[in-house]
């Protein structure tokens, strides 16, 4: 069975652009990567 | 969050239909400062013209971390002025999730939501009166309590 992940935006524009286009709430994840 | 919360099917499932998800790392400018970012994992609800509504910092656990997404929408469809909707998603916190932290605002809320869509005080008396009784000594019962006077 393959397991779903988050699909996440990368691109802080693109993700707002979109979110406009399908009329969502953007969830924002400010990220540690260590 | 990337281990635990995140994984969780029922956290996939809520964000891929509710949400566009965004990561952005903790050190990328300008983001960090147009945001105050002090902290990870700090995660904010934006509207769909980028403007902050809700904001959360530390750790949630997938039970906490569904409701609390969904108060943040709530917060997005408030602000717009979308009370009813709004009103659907809150009353969702409280019917799915009633023992959840965020439960008591999503009550709060649903009352002032309910004034600002009929103009009447009634839904800010019901909120306290479902605080008062649910949530006894809660800050969001505290917050209410004038409207007991209503």
């Amino acid at each position: 069975m393959i397991q779903k992940e988050v699909e996440w935006r990368m691109d802080f524009d693109q993700a707002i652009s979109l979110a406009g286009k399908e009329n969502k709430a953007v969830l924002l994840d400010f990220f540690n990567p260590e | 969050m990337g281990a635990v919360s995140y994984p969780d099917s029922l956290v996939v499932n809520f964000i891929t239909e509710n949400l566009i998800p965004l990561r952005i790392q903790s050190d990328a400018e300008p983001y960090v400062s147009n945001f105050k970012l002090r902290w990870t994992p700090t995660l904010i609800t934006l509207d769909p013209k980028g403007v902050e509504r809700q904001r959360t910092v530390g750790f949630l656990q997938p039970m906490e971390l569904i409701p609390s997404l969904l108060l943040g929408i709530a917060k997005v469809d408030f602000d717009m002025g979308c009370y009813v909707l709004a009103m659907e998603r809150l009353e969702r916190i409280m019917t799915e999730h009633p023992t959840c932290a965020v439960a008591p605002e999503a009550v709060y809320l649903r009352g002032v939501a309910g004034y600002k869509r009929d103009g009447a005080a009634q839904p800010l008396k019901d909120a306290y009166e479902k605080l008062n009784a649910d949530y006894p000594g809660n800050l969001w019962t505290r917050r209410a309590d004038p409207y007991r006077l209503l």
